[in-house]
């Protein structure tokens, strides 16, 4: 029988591992959404499948071992011009007393030639949803609810798990994107100079936004040529909020589009029924009801993996309900009423503003040319192993569950003895009053 | 022929394990590499099936059967049963208690669901006498 193996795309990593630091514990492997880690020889973790860039190995890690790869600022050489623009979530990072204002002159003092407002942008995506979904409403069949193209992270993670949602997917290109296409084109036009003199800088809470620049889902290419974490331009920041003189208004966005930091912050603006959904087990547990038809009557779901939105993201620094605090103090300040027309929006959409160039790739691992036949073959051969398992869920043989373990046994990636109950044949007795059998299970082998 | 034959056990009331057979079809078959759509399909039925056995049934089980031509659950409960299955069958038509109503459940969906997203149904049941449900999907042959 032919090995039925589980092959990905070329992965690209969006973590690295210290193999120094790391002492081989399980605690990345079993957080990873995605069961991309294994640990090697008892030793040291390593990557091994589709990484999503959730950022979770990096959360659980007592050591510091595993570390988000960012782009380094080697991206500006060459620049002629340099846009930038900020998550939302740098305006919370400052504490109560320093406006967006202060923080948008902060970052031209920096050097950057042209400094745009995040917030203004995202008011207007949130009309462009609206639109869209009028115009899906009037579609038969159409994919229900539709599901933010905005957390990168979920984008992935439905390509990776739940590949039948992608079509819940607006083919919208998300603000950010929206924002550096934009600034290209005009500065362009306005210096007279190549889009390719100018360089965009993303300042973002989430290491996954790096994702976009590596591996655009919506793009053909992305418009960003960096990202900057928030954590690695705090201090200088501070800095040169602190030294601005001049007194010139570049904030001029309402509340509405301030408050996309926050988890909810999206759909806030958006008049219809929608949900917000936070952290990365309740994103998994609703896009499984989604899959399953359970979520009726909702529009449209803002799902973020870090908990309470993208001020829960790793590049932070502020304390992130300290920082929520701050957000809403602004939304409250700034209104809720919108500032960009209605009309002008609808104009923009009509042309295809708002729209992103491709559609979304599907990027789940596939089984390898195999038949049915093999592959039965092989799943019978993996519930054997599960059903000889004592269903610890340990994590010690280096895989993440155990079956996960059988699948790695049966495709020849680890040997069976690698399982430390399985190498005395009888489970151990470990922990405090554990059970002699696995007495609770539900799902039993067929003969 | 390869048959692979997985049997669950589904406790009635248990509310809070709910579900999680149909997501343990769900995940077989995509290990198995169907094609979405038919992991869906199947994946909606299990639910449904499941979720009749938490809400009506006495125990019940689920089988999974997985051939290189077709996907059959057989699902068999000994609860209270159908009285009227051509009813049972129309959308809306339900017997559920105003509390699981509460829970979102007892639309009058579950069977009719079922039968939209199979390729065959086939029903045994009466008052009293637990249900018994045949539920098969077609494809054509092995996907090479």
């Amino acid at each position: 029988v032919k090995k039925a193996s589980l092959s990905f795309p070329t992965p690209v990593r969006y973590v690295e591992i210290d193999e120094e630091r790391c002492n081989g514990c399980v605690l990345c492997m079993k957080a990873c959404p995605t069961k991309a880690i294994r640990v090697h020889e008892g030793r040291v973790a390593k990557v091994i499948g589709a990484c999503v860039a959730c950022g979770e190995c990096i959360r659980v890690c007592p050591r510091g071992a595993t570390r988000a790869i960012t782009t380094d600022q080697g991206h500006m050489e060459g620049a002629k011009y340099s846009a930038v623009s900020a998550s939302t979530v740098l305006y919370s990072q400052f504490g109560e007393n320093v406006m967006p204002n202060d923080i948008l002159l902060g970052l031209r003092k920096m050097g950057f030639s042209y400094v745009h407002d995040l917030s203004y942008t995202n008011e207007m995506f949130n009309g462009a949803i609206e639109l869209y979904i009028r115009d899906n409403r009037k579609k038969e069949h159409a994919p229900w609810p539709l599901i933010s193209p905005v957390c990168p992270v979920v984008v992935r993670l439905i390509a990776c798990r739940f590949p039948e949602l992608l079509q819940h997917i607006p083919s919208l290109a998300a603000p950010r994107e929206i924002v550096a296409r934009e600034a290209k084109k005009r500065l362009a036009i306005k210096h007279g100079c190549d889009e390719s003199d100018i360089k965009t800088t993303h300042i973002t809470p989430c290491p996954a936004k790096m994702t976009c620049l590596m591996e655009p889902f919506f793009q053909t290419h992305s418009y960003i040529d960096g990202a900057v974490g928030i954590s690695q331009i705090y201090n200088l920041l501070r800095k040169n909020i602190e030294e601005v003189e001049e007194d010139e208004v570049l904030h001029h966005s309402g509340g509405v589009g301030l408050g996309w930091g926050m988890s909810g912050g999206e759909i806030s603006g958006v008049g219809m029924s929608c949900l917000a959904v936070s952290g990365l087990q309740d994103t998994i547990d609703y896009l499984e009801r989604i899959e399953m038809g359970r979520l009726p009557n909702i529009d449209y779901v803002e799902f973020r993996t870090c908990s309470e939105g993208c001020l829960g993201g790793l590049f932070t620094v502020a304390d992130k309900y300290q920082a929520k605090r701050y957000m809403q103090q602004l939304v409250r300040m700034y209104g809720v009423e919108k500032r960009v027309k209605y009309e002008y929006i609808k104009k923009l959409y009509t042309r295809g503003w708002f729209f992103a160039d491709k559609k979304a790739d599907i990027r789940q691992g596939v089984l390898s040319r195999t038949s049915l036949t093999e592959r039965i073959d092989r799943q019978k051969r993996v519930d054997e192993i599960v059903a000889s398992l004592p269903r610890k869920e340990c994590g010690l043989c280096g895989s993440p569950d155990c079956e996960t373990f059988a699948e790695d046994v049966v495709d020849g990636r680890v040997h069976l003895d690698n399982c430390l109950y399985f190498q005395e044949k009888k489970p151990k007795s470990i922990g405090i009053g554990c059970e002699s059998e696995s007495s609770r299970h539900r799902e039993q082998a067929v003969p | 022929m390869p048959q692979l034959r997985k049997r669950y056990e589904i406790e009635p009331k248990d509310f809070v394990r709910a579900g999680e057979v149909s997501l343990q079809v769900q995940r077989t078959l995509r290990n198995l590499g169907f094609d979405e759509d038919l992991i869906r399909r199947a994946s909606i039925c299990a639910y449904e099936a499941e979720m009749n056995i938490v809400m009506y049934g006495g125990k019940g089980e689920l089988v999974l059967t997985v051939s290189p031509n077709e996907i059959v659950l057989n699902v068999n409960d000994d609860g209270v049963g159908i009285e009227d299955i051509a009813a049972a069958l129309k959308e809306g038509y339900s017997t559920a208690s105003a509390a699981y109503r509460e829970m979102g459940f007892g639309a009058g969906m579950g069977l009719p669901n079922i039968k939209r997203n199979a390729d065959f149904l086939d029903i045994h049941s009466g008052h009293g006498q637990g249900t018994c449900l045949n539920i098969v999907f077609n494809f054509a042959g092995d996907l090479e």
